[in-house]
């Protein structure tokens, strides 16, 4: 293909996404000059480059389009939704033509009789007006190239002078074969009216254009690729650089110059490969168009924040999500118009779409003013699916239960439709923005309208990773699919996993975590078992609804990483999902817990995982409190999380003693720290210890609790005494051990060092 | 980087010279065309990806991208060698790699007339790897292929030789 056919291709598809813009709006203000006016010169621009390229079927069929538009524009028609309809098919058969071309260099030899006769068919009534007007208003026809002649060729203001205006040769390209209208008017002189439609916003906007063109220029996205490489590399060496000149004061002005540059570079490079968002949200009209009509229902489409940027491929990533989000959303959402008209609603539903960026987010929206989830049918339908227990089922949120419909094959539609319905289609949604990273909820209210959040990274080439080590060597785990890290030290190692038939589990707040031992996936053969002489990790993943433990070796510095692709037959693999170079030169591959997951054969059982994972979310339950479990001497205690102020290590010779009292100089302020435990006088004496003292607030004053270490943040319940069913006060049920919460109040106050420490009671006894 | 490599110019007029890189893996002298070469990467210690098929040396940094790199040691059945090694990032039609081989030599221009094809006695995946080979005066230098050795090409298991201590669980 040569560059003129490459050239005409793209700026054709960018003049029918236009036009495609323009037709849905059209529909709105039907008499809209301006809309007509660029409809008209994008099929307009097809049909005089075409025919200089000699491409007859497309130059045959924008010809046929060409004269409905110019009686359209020319006011001799409206444009009704019969006529809007031909012309979208227009577009379609336009597309297609394009999409041939681009493929096969040629156009193919298919048949386009049909809708050329349809155009001109509907052309006939205001034909037939115009046959009668013919002696009054000669030469209607011929004026619509002129005009657009002018305007493409010619964007002076000499131009918008209807008594300049010369009868200039219609357009650049050659003249199409005239048809039976034209010859009926063969004077190409136009008449002065029809000039004057050029208005000088016409004439302004197509000189815009041009500058627009003169400063923009078409990059390959391979090439933008490529810089983007390039650019990480650089960051890498100059890293190096950085490390290397440290010492240098000589070298120290040059590597800070390198060190600003770079960043710039990277954040200009970044920024070549945004696109607005409105790349996809202009194909949204008409889909909203051809789904109400589909549907019978009528919604009006609105969209903000079109102008927020978006990496090109993650771009491309949501089309899909958001096709299937806006589908959905008409499907389900928005009612037919009676039944809105009957619960006292405009029978004109309202779909938005918003996007956003928050942070290194950007948030797309879709929401709908329509019927909204029933949380009941949902509820249910999830226990006779077997998702949940009935049980579990009523002790769940409404928001809780709202976020099932992500499960695959979960659909609430009364019946299959040929829109939605299948079940497919929240479950695609979720899949495809969390494989870029992103994170989807929804949330609605019943009868006002539903709201589909997709929150997605700015940009897919660098993404956040902790670096963690296996089998001596780095991997990368990408922080997206993180939710949490658990240290088990060495002298909890033995007991800390827990084993069904070679199964190995971790009890996480109760609930059994399938554990994945990272060396064993690694290195098929090795045991699995923790180490007793050192620290080990449990990193808790959650893909793609699949939850579980991987066990490393050991933890590293989260880095902002760069995504480089692994060759195929490493891919193969299905355990990693790229490669990266971290910032001492080492390299580590990307792991992907999705495929982990599969792999170690961690399934999705619903129950569990959805439950589970929006338990975690939750923060409904009020009735639950969160504490900081802390090990104090060998036992453990409960601090009620919400007066945790902060967690400090210090050097046992920061604290100071008033009288028998500890106390803490903690930025200048004197903070009573108590020791019941013992654990400031055991470590007495050795200069290098270091105790940690949790800053809690207690009322209006600060107190600090001497501890050994602090476990894990986690949910209590309630306990009540047996037979008067009372409250028991001072103590939680925290992992099925019944526990006891400091009590903050009953820490004497500092000035009455006298007197005894009322102590409060670790008591951590296992019951059962 | 990359090792100084000595051209050898023979000023001769034959039309059929053909520039080859000799590279040593064991006792056998091998050639590569030296257009597909894009950059030779002394002393490089691939990084082992664990579960890859045994032919995959390793991942090594080229100018910004991560390159998987061939064992030429393995595809012959020999043992690995310890230590750093010479890699060939080569091109070819899927993509770039690296060819982990014991050192290069220099580049010889070898003349058209004394290549001969793989010999018929080859065994069958020996003959899938190697291009034929060129007589010299004292000894012959094997050609290889870069498409031939192309990771994606070779496959996961193809030419995996019965190594039951390597063979991936894949």
């Amino acid at each position: 293909m040569d560059d003129l056919t490459r050239e005409f291709l793209i700026e054709s598809q960018e003049g029918l996404d236009r036009m495609e813009r323009c037709l849905t709006e059209l529909e709105e203000r039907p008499q809209d000059k301006e809309l007509l006016g660029e409809i008209f010169r994008s099929v307009h621009t097809i049909k005089g480059t075409t025919g200089f390229l000699g491409f007859k079927r497309l130059e045959k069929l924008a010809h046929a389009g060409e004269g409905l538009l110019g009686l359209l524009r020319d006011g001799k028609m409206t444009a009704g939704a019969t006529v809007i309809t031909a012309l979208l098919h227009l577009l379609d058969g336009l597309r297609e033509l394009l999409k041939t071309i681009e493929a096969r260099d040629s156009e193919g030899d298919g048949d386009d009789s049909a809708l050329i006769a349809r155009l001109e068919e509907l052309q006939a009534p205001a034909q037939n007006a115009k046959a009668r007007n013919a002696g009054a208003a000669p030469a209607v026809r011929e004026a619509a190239p002129v005009k657009a002649g002018i305007a493409t060729a010619q964007p002076e203001p000499a131009a918008v002078k209807p008594v300049q205006a010369p009868a200039a040769p219609p357009a650049p390209a050659p003249s199409p074969p005239p048809n039976n209208i034209e010859t009926q008017a063969p004077e190409p002189a136009g008449p002065a009216a029809d000039v004057a439609a050029l208005t000088p916003a016409e004439a302004s906007k197509s000189r815009a254009q041009g500058a627009a063109s003169e400063s923009t220029l078409r990059v390959d996205v391979a090439l933008l690729n490529r810089m983007m490489n390039l650019v990480g590399e650089l960051v890498l060496t100059r890293n190096q650089v950085l490390q290397a000149t440290a010492a240098d004061p000589n070298m120290t002005l040059l590597s800070r110059r390198l060190d600003m540059v770079t960043a710039d570079l990277r954040e200009s490079v970044m920024k070549a490969r945004m696109q607005p968002v409105s790349n996809v949200f202009s194909k949204m009209p008409r889909l909203v168009r051809d789904l109400t009509h589909a549907l019978g229902c009528r919604a009006r489409l609105q969209m903000e924040g079109q102008e927020t940027e978006l990496d090109k491929s993650l771009l491309e990533a949501i089309k899909d999500p958001l096709t299937h989000a806006v589908r959905n959303a008409l499907d389900h959402g928005i009612e037919p118009p009676a039944t809105r008209e009957a619960a006292g609603k405009d029978p004109e539903g309202i779909l938005i779409l918003r996007a956003v960026q928050e942070g290194s987010h950007v948030v797309i929206e879709v929401s709908d003013d329509g019927a909204g989830m029933a949380v009941e049918k949902i509820r249910s339908k999830a226990i006779e699916r077997g998702l949940l227990s009935a049980e579990r089922a009523a002790q769940l949120g409404e928001r809780d239960l709202l976020q099932l419909v992500f499960v695959p094959g979960f659909s609430t539609a009364a019946e299959v439709t040929n829109v939605s319905g299948r079940g497919v289609g929240m479950d695609v949604v979720r899949t495809n923005v969390e494989k870029i990273g992103g994170k989807v909820e929804i949330d609605s209210r019943l009868g006002k309208g539903a709201t589909l959040r997709m929150r997605i990274p700015l940009t897919l080439a660098i993404i956040p990773a902790l670096i963690v080590r296996s089998i001596s060597q780095s991997f990368a785990l990408p922080q997206g699919a993180l939710s949490e890290l658990v240290h088990i030290p060495p002298e909890r190692a033995s007991t800390a996993i827990e084993w069904i038939e070679g199964a190995p589990l971790y009890r996480l707040r109760g609930r059994l975590l399938p554990l994945v031992f990272l060396d064993r996936l690694l290195m098929p053969g090795r045991e699995c078992r923790l180490f007793t002489d050192r620290d080990n990790f449990i990193a808790v993943l959650d893909a793609d609804g699949r939850r579980f433990g991987l066990i490393v070796d050991s933890l590293a510095d989260p880095e902002e990483i760069v995504v480089k692709p692994l060759n195929a037959v490493l891919k193969d693999i299905g355990v990693f999902s790229g490669a990266t170079v971290l910032g001492n030169a080492d390299l580590a591959l990307i792991l992907d817990p999705g495929s982990i997951a599969i792999k170690a054969g961690v399934t999705m059982s619903s129950d569990e995982e959805s439950a589970h994972a929006v338990e975690e979310e939750s923060e409904s339950e009020a009735a639950r409190m969160r504490y900081l479990l802390v090990e104090v001497a060998g036992r453990q205690a409960a601090v009620p999380l919400a007066d945790v102020l902060r967690i400090e290590q210090v050097p046992l010779s920061r604290i100071e003693y008033i009288g028998y009292r500890p106390v803490l100089n903690f930025e200048g302020q004197l903070l009573p720290v108590e020791d019941s435990g013992g654990i400031l006088a055991a470590a007495a004496g050795d200069p290098e210890a270091q105790v940690v003292v949790v800053v809690c607030r207690d009322g209006n004053r600060h107190v600090g609790i001497a501890v050994s270490h602090v476990l894990d943040v986690t949910s209590g319940g309630n306990l009540f005494e047996a037979g008067t069913g009372n409250r028991t006060e001072g103590v939680t049920l925290l992992k099925d051990r019944v526990t006891g919460v400091v009590d903050l109040g009953g820490v004497p106050p500092l000035p009455a060092h006298e007197g005894a420490p009322q102590a409060w009671q670790p008591t951590a006894e296992v019951l059962g | 980087m990359s090792t100084g490599i000595s051209l050898l110019h023979r000023k001769q007029k034959n039309e059929a010279l053909v520039e080859v890189c000799s590279v040593r893996v064991g006792a056998t002298l091998f050639g590569i065309p030296i257009q597909h070469i894009l950059e030779i990467v002394g002393k490089a210690r691939p990084q082992p990806i664990p579960l890859a098929p045994g032919f995959v040396g390793g991942l090594i940094h080229y100018r910004g991208d991560v390159l998987t790199t061939v064992s030429l040691r393995y595809l012959l059945d020999l043992s690995p060698l310890d230590g750093a090694q010479d890699v060939l990032v080569l091109e070819s039609g899927a993509g770039c790699f690296g060819l982990q081989v014991d050192s290069v030599g220099e580049v010889l221009s070898v003349s058209g007339v004394d290549f001969e094809p793989n010999p018929s006695i080859l065994v069958e995946r020996r003959r899938t790897l190697l291009a034929g080979a060129y007589k010299l005066k004292d000894s012959l230098l094997i050609m290889l292929d870069s498409e031939r050795l192309d990771p994606a090409r070779l496959g996961p298991a193809r030419l995996e030789p019965a190594r039951p201590s390597a063979a991936p669980s894949a």
